[in-house]
Formats: structure tokens, sequence, C-alpha cells
């Protein structure tokens, strides 16, 4: 045959897990040594998204890059813009009213959800087949998703990246039709959402497929730099919203959901915990938005309207996939000198490498699917 | 013991799909129904004002909304005459819009809005490429979204009434 | 010589054409219950309003689509496989009295004949797998011959135990035996058996939680990888006629066949059959799929030895019987 070289490594059957594939959650390409159906040996390839936000950044002013930003983690859009604003707040010491405060943790806790209802759909699809019992599971919680879409365009216009922030405020108001929709998403979210936790987690096949998978011990996980549920699953109690609390939400009680084992099993157990706690949340922040206005700066009438003084700052914010944070380097004009974002999927994926080797196959899909990568998020 | 409880999982994660079947679907058999489009939609065309009692268009080539534009899909050249400026040539490449209204917030006039109806798809590029006259004739065929340049810009003042 | 031929070949000819109709339907059927568990619509727009049009559609397209074969493969073997599974699945209904009153071939043996031919299966998918010349359909194959091979045990004694009980292995004496009381409502060994049955029919014809070799997320499309066009839709179509014969035996020899509670008829066969498939439909929507190693482990150290006992007494029970 003409080019079969990676055959030539002796015992060792060479797959390749392409870019394309129906279970790697995006574009990731994965080399598997087999031996029979154990793994020997991988070598991952990533950088296939790769867009150069970044660089982009060195162009656009302050007031042009938050719906830019929004689509680099794009599952739960405003929490990139989120970080970004209140990175360049920080420099420029704005102060931002408690109401635009109230309306941006809302947004971006009814993302939160949305974004774990899709990891658990998906992972639904990993373990039971496009054509099969996985397919319901991503049926389910497709449907459930869509409520909270419809709430989110009739805040703002657009289902998803809704380029809801501004720098010094939120863009839209919340008026009262806008608030009776979300009491009727919370009424008929809750049940559901108790209901698919319930069952999930107690379904036998299930359990025999995530149970004692891919554990990642307390001394790996600290060592690793990950962060979010993945490292909560072990058992470390970390999370931006409790040991770093940025606008407000220090006024509201949630508990935070930590797992034993840190096996897959513990770390979708956590997510759909999460939903419902953020679902509390909500439902503190809808029985009391306060009056004010939802700005505390000039309206944007130019595009260079923010110049920040010099000098950098970092801050950092709870996605639903870890800690994701923002440098920002000014040097007194309208455009920033450098800014860095500092990716949780990214360091989340490295784990990658200690977890797989010694596994099935079918095991390797399971991992991969309960680390949760967003691949706009690790290749920005 | 175990044999009973995988019997119980077996059966509540059977008749839970069971239980579906009697509920209604929820697709929308497009193009026999259609969706309900609220009112701030924007995701669909743009088009340009003109004043509703002279008939002359709003739009006075200031070229705020082409600085402004992220992904810079405008196209403005102007000409004075009559003691105002006017937009000689004014285009937008609808296939690289991000639908953020940045374009929309920043208009002193109220002059480029979007509307609320969907793009439809088309096999020719030049569907999508608007130019000063189809987007003068969009604003007088379709119904506008809420949001306008001076609506937003007031309602960000600060030291506002509130407004429950 | 002309009318011989045709005497010969006529029974043929009217089974393969309504079993080709009925199981084309078969998968408009899946689709729909489908789409009813999932909350959606299912084929809708061909054939306006139920989309009952939709699987010729689909046979069109799939004859009209380019058949193509990969360069390095064996194109013999790789032509051979989907032929030789249809035969023999096809085969196997000379043994079933589907269509007419008595089956084909009448035996005495035709229970173990069925299986027995049924069980030739396994070459053409192993055949189609290794001939593709790729390596996801070298995986899927292997596992898929250790699985098959596997469950042929339970599917074969599960269906001795009702054997025993009636004295005989032929269709006729099963049937005329059932005429006062199914065998799935004996006491004891009736639901264990076709428990057993049930779960080694899954195994046999890939069925979620038992296909890791066949939809897969893992491995792309399993032995089916490299195929397009006419030896696709064979593939296609051979699994629901293999899997529409299993669903046959199971109506004929726990269901009663002809004999109903109302009425007796050739067509409570196709009934009862239909019936038992969409129990099967049910399972597959609802549930995740195992792993290989898992399999494999509950096929021999709980599902055999359970079979076995079950044997045991069955043989037992007959001696008392047969004792008094």
């Amino acid at each position: 045959m003409e080019d079969r070289i990676i055959e030539r490594d002796f015992g060792d059957l060479a797959v390749n897990m392409g870019p394309q594939h129906p279970s790697t959650h995006g574009v990731f390409r994965l080399k598997l040594y087999l031996q029979g159906e154990r793994i020997n040996k991988i070598e991952s390839f990533l950088g296939y998204l790769h867009r150069g936000v970044e660089k982009l950044s060195e162009k656009l002013t302050y007031d042009q890059l938050p719906p830019v930003l929004e689509r680099d983690d794009y599952l739960s859009p405003t929490s990139n813009s989120l970080g970004f604003i209140n990175a360049v707040e920080k420099i420029c010491e704005i102060e931002v009213s408690r109401k635009s405060s109230y309306i941006r943790v809302l947004v971006a806790e009814l993302q939160r959800i949305s974004s774990h209802l899709v990891a658990l759909g998906t992972y639904g699809l990993d373990l039971g087949g496009a054509l099969g019992g996985g397919a319901s599971l991503f049926l389910y919680c497709f449907r459930e998703r869509e409520k909270i879409l419809d709430v989110m365009e009739d805040l703002t216009g657009t289902r998803f990246h809704t380029n809801m922030n501004q720098i010094g405020g939120v863009r839209y108001d919340v008026k009262t039709e806008s608030i009776n929709k979300i009491k009727k998403l919370i009424k008929e979210l809750k049940p559901v959402l108790e209901d698919y936790a319930n069952m999930v987690s107690k379904d036998e096949i299930f359990m025999k497929r995530t149970k004692n998978i891919g554990i990642i011990s307390k001394k790996l996980a600290e060592e690793s730099g990950g962060s979010g549920p993945i490292v909560r699953g072990s058992g470390i109690n970390f999370d931006v919203r409790k040991n770093k609390p940025y606008e407000c939400y220090s006024e509201f009680d949630f508990n935070i959901p930590l797992g034993i084992n840190g096996d897959a099993y513990d770390r979708t157990i956590i997510r759909m915990q999460e939903n419902i706690e953020s679902l509390k949340i909500v439902e503190q922040i809808i029985q009391g938005i306060p009056s004010g206005d939802i700005h505390s700066r000039k309206p944007l009438k130019s595009p260079k309207l923010t110049r920040p003084p010099k000098g950098s700052s970092y801050f950092s914010i709870e996605s639903p996939r870890g800690e994701l944070g923002f440098f920002i380097v000014s040097d007194g004009t309208a455009i920033p000198y450098r800014m860095k974002i500092r990716a949780p999927s990214f360091s989340n994926l490295s784990l990658v490498e200690k977890l797989l080797p010694g596994t099935f196959i079918a095991d390797s899909v399971a991992i991969l699917g309960s680390l949760d990568p967003v691949f706009g998020d690790v290749d920005r | 013991m175990k044999l009973i409880r995988i019997l119980k999982n077996i059966y509540r994660n059977l008749f839970f799909t069971l239980g579906n079947i009697t509920k209604p679907a929820v697709t929308i058999k497009y193009p026999e129904e259609r969706r309900v489009f609220p009112d701030k939609l924007r995701i669909g065309t743009f088009g340009l004002t003109s004043n509703e009692e002279t008939g002359e268009e709003n739009c006075i080539a200031c070229k705020l909304c082409e600085k402004v534009c992220p992904s810079q899909i405008i196209e403005i050249d102007i000409e004075k005459r009559d003691g105002r400026g006017w937009a000689k040539k004014f285009n937008l490449d609808l296939q690289s819009c991000i639908q953020c209204e940045l374009c929309v917030q920043v208009c002193p006039v109220d002059a480029i809005i979007m509307m609320k109806e969907a793009a439809k798809p088309s096999i020719s590029r030049n569907d999508f490429y608007l130019t000063k006259t189809k987007m003068m004739r969009n604003a007088e065929k379709y119904e506008a979204s809420w949001a306008k340049g001076s609506i937003l810009q007031e309602s960000h003042t600060p030291n506002l009434e509130d407004k429950k | 010589m002309l009318d011989s031929f045709i005497i010969f070949a006529t029974p043929i000819f009217k089974t393969i054409s309504i079993l080709i109709l009925i199981v084309a339907y078969l998968v408009w059927l899946e689709r729909k219950v489908a789409a009813k568990m999932q909350s959606r619509v299912g084929p809708y727009n061909v054939g306006y309003p139920h989309g009952w049009l939709q699987p010729l559609a689909d046979a069109l397209k799939l004859m009209t689509k380019d058949d193509a074969i990969p360069k390095n493969s064996d194109s013999l073997l790789f032509n051979f496989g989907p032929i030789w599974i249809m035969v023999v699945s096809l085969a196997s209904f000379a043994l079933l009295p589907f269509y007419f009153e008595n089956p084909m071939l009448n035996v005495d043996l035709s229970l173990m004949l069925f299986i027995a031919i049924s069980s030739l299966i396994i070459i053409g998918i192993f055949v189609a797998g290794w001939s593709s010349n790729n390596k996801y359909a070298l995986i899927s194959v292997l596992r898929m011959t250790a699985q098959i091979i596997s469950y042929e045990i339970p599917l074969i004694i599960s269906l001795l135990i009702p054997c025993i009980l009636i004295g005989s292995l032929s269709f006729g004496e099963i049937i005329r035996f059932q005429e006062d009381v199914w065998i799935i409502f004996y006491p004891v060994l009736g639901q264990i058996s076709f428990i057993i049955f049930m779960i080694s029919a899954l195994a046999e014809g890939n069925r979620i939680p038992f296909d890791l070799s066949e939809a897969e997320s893992e491995l792309i499309s399993g032995y089916t990888t490299e195929y397009s066009g006419i030896n696709f839709a064979l593939f296609y179509l051979a699994e629901y006629v293999h899997l529409f014969g299993i669903c046959i035996l199971g109506s004929i020899i726990f269901f009663g066949g002809p004999n109903g509670p109302i009425f007796s008829g050739n067509i409570l066969i196709v009934i009862k059959a239909l019936l038992f498939f969409t129990l099967i439909l049910f399972i597959r929507w609802s549930f995740f799929r195992i792993r290989i190693d898992q399999l494999l482990k509950f096929n021999w150290i709980k599902l055999i030895p359970l079979s076995f006992t079950g044997l045991l007494l069955a043989c037992l029970v007959k001696y008392y019987m047969d004792f008094n």
C-alpha cells in the first residue's frame, strides 16, 4: 500500500479520531494507539478553530469589542462580554448601578442553565447513540432550552448572541410583561429539571457507563490548573462566585454542589444540580429588581467614547466551564494595547493526556463528554 | 435488592418516554404555520427611513454607523448640497452582519433601522448586498422593529425616572 | 417444464414481494413512533399529511446514488457481503407459516433449521467488514462477531424450554399445543424463557441496548462505513427482514401464533409480530447502550447459567408429568 507509515508501529493499531467526528464535541483531532480495545498512547492536535480574536482586539475599540468577544465560548455568550466589561470598568473605575447589575446576573444565570442543558443532551448522544435512547434525551433537553431562548428573544431581540452588556450598564430594560414571562418559565422549568436529574442519576446503564471512569484524584486536580465543575467533582471547593464575588452575587443565597469520587458520574450530577441552584438565583432576582437607571455613563454616540487611563487589570468570572479571565493592558487610547483571554476549556482539556491511556475506546468518548470542552473557547 | 431496583429503573425510563407520546408535537409546520415574531426582533434586514411629512430621506451621511460597525460592512459616500449632507452611495453587506444593533444605537437622526422580517434565502449573492434604493424600499414595505436610535439613547441617559 | 417452474417459483415471488413491502413500511413505522416519543413530527411532506410515500422516496434515492467502491478494497468480497446477508435472511422465511397456511418447507425440525440458517448471517457481515480495508469497520466487525456468537447460546436454549414442555420441534405441533393456553402464561418457565428470548433477540438483531457495532458514535458507522447506494440499502433492509423473522418466531412460540382469544386465522401471526416489533422499538428509543466487555460478562456470567437452570427445570417438570 502507498502510505501506511503509521501502522509500522510494532504491535499497536493507530486509529484517527479526526477533526470531523460525531462525538468529539467540536473540531479536535486525536490519534489513538490501540492494542485490542485498550488505548496505549494518544497524541492530540488543536487549533482547527483559531480565529485570531486576540490579534483582532488590537484594531477594534473598546466599544466595538463586546459583540465580537461573545463568539468565543459560543454556548454561554454573555459571560464572555461580562468578564471583558468588568475588566474595563475596573481600570476606568466606573460604578455600575444596582439595577443593571441585577439584569446582568439574570441573563448570565439563564445562559448557564442553557449551556448545561446542551452539555447533558450531547452527553446522551455520545453514550446512547445518535439513533437510540440518547437522541430522546437530546431532544428533551433542547425542548426545554427553547423556552429559555424564547425569553431571551423577548428581552433583547435575538435568541443567542444578545449583546446585552455595554461598558457602564445594560442595553435593554426589563418591563412587567417580561417579568411575567420569566415567572412562567420558572414555574415550567422547575419540576422538569428535577425530574431529569432524578431519572438520569438513577439510570442503571448510565451508572454502569460512567461510574469509576476517568477519575481525577484530588492531587491531580490541584496540580493541573483546571477549574469549574471538573475540579469540584473531586471535592475541591472553589467557585469564583463565592471566593471572589463580583457583581451582586453576594446578595443571593445559593449552594455549591460538590462531588466525592471525581469520576464522570459525579461531574454530570454536579452540572444538573447547578441548574437547580441557578434557578433559585433567578427566582430571587425576579422578586426584587430595584428601580433605577440602566446605564451610568453618557450614551454611546461615537465609537471612541471609552478612553481608559494607562494601566493593566485582570478580572475573572465563573463561566459554565470554569474560571474565565481577561487581562487588559491599556496605553491611554481608545484601542487596547494587549488583551489576553484565560480560557477555561484550554486548561481543562490538558487533563486528557493523563486520563485517557489505559481505558477502552468507548470510555474515551465518555470521558471527553464529561470534560465538556467548547472549541471556540480552546482555540479562540 | 438489586434486581428490584433494576426493574424499577427500567419501568420508570420506559414509561417516561411512552408518556411523551400523548403530548402534542412542538414543531411549527412551516410554511403553513409561522412563528410570532417579538417586538424587538433584530435578525432581519435593514431599512433607511424618510421624513413622514416632507418625504425626503433622513440620512445625513455622518458616517457614524460606518465607524462603529465591528465587522465593517457599511460603505457611505457623502455629497453636500442645500445646507446638509446627503448619502450618494450607501452599501451594506448583509452576509457579514453580526446583528449587534450598534449602528441603530449610534444614528443621531433615526435613519437606519432593522425590520421585522427574516431575510429570505436565495441563490444569488446580489440579493444579500443591499444598496440605498433597496433599503429605502424595505422601510416602506416591512414593519419596523422597536429599536430606534433616539429611543435607545434616551433610555441610556442616567438620572432618568424609573420605568416599571 | 415451464409450468413446473411456475408452480415452483410463484410462492417464492409472492412471499418475497409482500415481505419487502412490509419491511419497507416497518421503517416508516419506526420513524413515526420515534418522532412521537420525542415530541416531533416524523415524515410529513412526502405523501402529505402523514408521509406514507417516504419509503418509496428513500428507495429511489438510494438506487440512483453513486455506488462507490474504494480503491484498495477487495471488490469481489465487497459486493458479496450484502448479497449474502439478504439471501440468507430471505431464505429463512421459507420455514415460517407467514403467508400460506403451511410453510413452504414443512419438516419435523423446523425450529432448529430456522436458527441454523439465520446464524449464517455472520459470515456476510464479517466479509463486508474485512473487505472494506478500513480500521473502523475492522474493529466493529470483531466486536460484532464476538457478540453474535456469544448470544446464540441463550437464544437456542430459551427456545428449547417450550419445546421440551411441548415435546416436538416442528411449528405445526407447537401451534396445535397452544390452542388452549399460550406458552407465555405457563407458571414460571414461560416468563423466564420469554425474558431470556427477548434479551437474546435484541442482541442478535443488533438493537439498542446491544448495538455497539452498528450506529456507533465512537466508530462512525461500523461495518457499513464504506457502503453507499444500493449496497447500503441491502444492508438496511436485510437487518429489518432478519428482525421481522425473529419477531414472527417469537409470536408463534410464545404468543400462540394463529390462535387468538376471539378468532383464529393466519393474519394474527402478522399482527402479533407487529406488536412485538413495536415493543422492541419502544426499548430502542428509551435506553442507552452498554459497553462490549460488560455485554460479554453479562452473557457468560449471568444469562447462560440462568438459561441452563431453566432447561433443567423444564426437563424435571416434563419427567414428572410423563411419570403420572
